[in-house]
């Protein structure tokens, strides 16, 4: 090629350039600007668009603990780097008081803000994809008669180069544009609803459903568990997992209306969801709810014979010094203090990533919604080695459990290994 | 009620520098029951039985110690091996066995008035000692003292609700022990 072909090529690639730029900024521009929206809401229109924001779990995101209600700010922890939730208050420069509905139900929809940079998918529009164009008119009034909070947004701290927005509208195309197949088989009107507030408003499946090396969901596994996420796993929530815990509905229902059961306690990030979502659910919907998890036909909770041989040992001894004070010498657990370890979720879970982490790092004191409360647990990862921490792992489950098979010293390395990173 | 059948076990404990046992000793005891039914330690208080209001802490001299344990939540074996202390051992003895003197951290408590009924008073002593005792090897800064006095204490519960002048005991004394404080008082030579 002449030098004088390279220069014309050159001087293309500038004008080109030069345009895209001038074109962001007047785009951008014209984008931030525009009219501030006033909504106008009814008291029932407000009060329905308040119960539909608590089922989206919004809060959960958008409202940092302890600032103003979703003012945003709360940083979500991801394997691509930290996303913190925005500000949708009504505040005009940092909050969402420019959006019309329209733009706010795309936004909701499609992951596409209104100045049309692209959302990181920590938005779970690839759930509210199929929301009901009325629920994001309802939250939309909801959140536009709140009190406008001039609060900037935090920075994001995504790595490259996952941070490339405008890649997005390629992760979007493969990943955010595919009906979410149902995790159980059902028809009724239940079901379906059910259905929409699990899969959909709820968006149980971005945590709940495996991730594949992309951060999309693997949604021919709904459902079934996620252990990459938090230090805590998302537990299988398909009806066969959930049978094989021996959840039934009634179980399910207490433990997502108050966050405690006979079969487990809310903990972690699944404590906040009740507190600021399932608790506050209407009794038809979380009927529906547990309809959906289970299906229309709910499997039959598996039964097992708690393994009363299984005794003497050093695992037993471990249990008796460190764990019997609170969860007494036979598993039962006090009411209000420590929960029955006896067929405890997830001391039966076939995957003991959550038994592990518990013993090693402990959990802090629970507060359940209304004045329920559950207090700290200590970790033991000073007083116990791996194979301890295996040996007492191994002894709960075949004890408590049901499950025969040993846990391994490495699955403890593993987690304790990791206890920082969290 | 329990189907697991309470088997006993020889338990050697080290106390306050003394040695007690072999004594035959349920494997599902708590450290607490022990220290009252076996040792006549009654000094260690029996609170919530829970673990919450930490009247029952002694503190645990091991590798990770001097440390704060909750002896109502713990087994009894749990301390085989490990040294533990209790509220009888601060106080310096003369040879028959009586209080000639005080430790620091009683003192100061005294002189604030800071406990009422006195069921709490056995862990606080505890947990300011070793509050004193972790800051002897690792110095703060002044500007630190009221926010590190608060983490240490703020877990024990006084009904009596004598948390100000617990801390400001508790405060006090970081601030007036040589040593403790990175810009404070100079830490004096030590008489052997």
């Amino acid at each position: 090629m002449t030098r004088v072909g390279m220069k014309r090529i050159l001087a293309w690639a500038l004008v080109i350039l030069v345009v895209i730029v001038l074109a962001n900024l007047i785009f951008g521009w014209l984008g931030r600007r525009g009219p501030v929206q006033h909504v106008n809401a009814t008291a029932e229109q407000f009060e329905h668009g308040r119960y539909l924001t608590d089922v989206a779990d919004c809060a959960a995101c958008h409202t940092n603990p302890g600032g103003a209600p979703f003012a945003g700010g709360y940083p979500l922890a991801t394997p691509f780097g930290t996303i913190h939730g925005t500000n949708i208050t009504p505040d005009p420069d940092h909050g969402i008081g420019r959006y019309t509905s329209d733009e706010f139900f795309h936004a909701l929809t499609r992951g596409e803000a209104r100045d049309g940079h692209q959302l990181y998918p920590a938005m779970p529009y690839a759930s509210y994809r199929t929301m009901t164009r009325a629920d994001s008119d309802a939250i939309y009034a909801y959140l536009m008669n709140l009190p406008a909070v001039a609060q900037p947004n935090a920075k994001n701290d995504v790595h490259f180069p996952a941070n490339i927005r405008t890649a997005l509208h390629g992760w979007n195309m493969l990943f955010a544009a595919r009906e979410i197949p149902a995790a159980s088989a059902g028809t009724s009107a239940q079901w379906t609803r059910g259905r929409y507030l699990v899969d959909i408003l709820g968006h149980c499946g971005e945590c709940h459903t495996p991730r594949g090396a992309l951060g999309q969901m693997k949604l021919d596994r709904t459902m079934s568990g996620n252990n990459d996420l938090g230090r805590y796993a998302a537990p299988d929530i398909t009806p066969a997992g959930l049978a094989a815990r021996g959840w039934d509905a009634k179980m399910l229902r207490e433990y997502l209306s108050t966050g405690q059961s006979k079969r487990a306690v809310a903990s972690d990030e699944m404590l906040t969801v009740v507190g600021l979502s399932t608790s506050r659910l209407s009794d038809e919907d979380l009927t529906a709810m547990t309809t959906y998890l289970l299906g229309d036909e709910a499997p039959a909770p598996k039964a097992i014979a708690l393994d009363t041989r299984i005794g003497e040992g050093p695992a037993q001894r471990s249990y008796f010094n460190l764990c019997a004070g609170c969860h007494g010498n036979d598993g039962q657990g006090v009411p209000n203090v420590a929960v029955s370890l006896r067929e405890n979720s997830s001391v039966r879970d076939a995957d003991p990533h959550n038994l592990i982490v518990a013993i090693l790092d402990g959990l802090p004191v629970h507060d359940f919604p209304g004045i329920a409360r559950m207090q700290d647990m200590p970790g033991f990862a000073d007083d116990l080695d791996d194979a301890q921490v295996a040996a007492l792992s191994t002894w709960l489950r075949q004890r408590f459990g049901g499950q025969s098979e040993a846990v391994s010293e490495e699955a403890v390395r593993d987690l304790r290994g990791s206890r920082t990173k969290h | 009620m329990s189907t697991v059948p309470s088997r006993k076990r020889p338990l050697t404990l080290q106390v306050n520098g003394r040695s007690y046992g072999p004594v035959d000793v349920p494997e599902d005891m708590m450290l607490v029951d022990v220290l009252h039914e076996y040792l006549g330690l009654t000094g260690t208080r029996f609170g919530c039985g829970q673990g919450e209001c930490r009247a029952c802490t002694v503190i645990v001299d091991d590798a990770n110690g001097p440390r704060e344990v909750r002896s109502c939540i713990t087994g009894a074996h749990y301390f085989e091996g490990r040294r533990i202390r209790t509220v009888e051992g601060h106080a310096r003895r003369d040879e028959s066995g009586k209080i000639v003197e005080l430790s620091n951290v009683q003192q100061a408590f005294l002189d604030h008035f800071s406990f009422q009924c006195g069921y709490c008073t056995p862990g606080f002593v505890n947990a300011t000692t070793v509050l004193i005792e972790k800051l002897a090897k690792a110095p703060i800064a002044q500007a630190d003292v009221e926010s590190t006095v608060l983490e240490a204490l703020n877990p024990h519960l006084c009904r009596c609700t004598g948390y100000v002048r617990y801390y400001q005991a508790a405060k006090d004394l970081v601030m007036a022990t040589p040593g403790l404080v990175t810009d404070g008082p100079a830490k004096k030579e030590r008489t052997p």
